[in-house]
């Protein structure tokens, strides 16, 4: 009798740098979406076509969200320097 | 001598049947990703981790940084688990591949035991930016780890 399975294999890693600068909102958002909806190649194309609708659609919520994210911790950034009468360090920051 | 590939180490199948390894989010082993130059030489044989031919630079410390653990799960006969991406912030880093290895393996502590040797395929640089690795999508045909 035949046993099927058994095989352990390490996945593919992908590696992503900046240069003087940190990942954008979409950058980010991309990662993000490839962890959650993958879209086989092999789908029927009906489906495949609504699935990377639905993604595109999701990559625009997510990224208005991030730039909000990014925002709002500047504002917190901002007062914690204001606090420490960083003034003109939290007026580069509100700048950005 | 380089790196020449991806490998699933043998020690660590092998501490798979021992109960060695527990992936588990939040209650599980902890694991931790170091960065190695292309003097490295890894293979499946490779059993611990090394500071021989670790990376060096602004943003990262030997021994490399923390994972975080996605609970294993199922997907039809496949049994795969996955890690959240890893970045090493604000740094200045040339590497060509990792090692993924457990530092509580067996419920001790200070563990090096080896799980994977990943190449990057080619020299990856950050400057004074992020370095990410970026792990791929968590599915019976791509994941970190997958048992099928």
């Amino acid at each position: 009798m035949m046993v099927e399975g058994g095989k352990i294999s390490p996945g593919i890693v992908e590696v992503q740098t900046t240069d003087h600068r940190g990942f954008t909102p979409e950058e980010v958002a991309e990662r993000c979406l490839n962890k959650l909806i993958s879209v086989s190649d092999t789908a029927p194309p009906a489906i495949k076509e609504q699935a990377l609708a639905y993604k595109d659609h999701l990559s625009a919520v997510l990224v208005f969200y991030m730039k909000e994210a990014v925002n709002s911790d500047r504002t917190t950034i901002y007062n914690v320097l204001c606090d420490a009468g960083q003034k003109d360090l939290a007026e580069l920051i509100r700048r950005l | 001598m380089a790196f020449s590939g991806n490998f699933m180490c043998t020690s660590f199948k092998q501490e798979l049947l021992q109960a060695k390894h527990d992936f588990t989010n939040g209650s599980g082993d902890t694991f931790k990703l170091a960065l190695y130059d292309n003097s490295a030489s890894f293979n499946a044989a490779t059993t611990a981790y090394t500071t021989s031919n670790e990376v060096s630079g602004t943003g990262y410390s030997a021994g490399g940084g923390t994972l975080t653990n996605v609970t294993p799960t199922t997907s039809g006969t496949t049994a795969l688990t996955d890690f959240s991406d890893l970045t090493f912030g604000s740094s200045t880093i040339t590497a060509r591949g990792c090692l993924i290895y457990n530092t509580t393996a067996g419920a001790a502590s200070n563990t090096t035991n080896t799980v994977v040797v990943l190449d990057f395929g080619s020299n990856k640089s950050s400057s004074a930016g992020d370095f990410t690795i970026v792990f791929p999508t968590p599915d019976a045909s791509n994941a970190i780890i997958r048992i099928a």
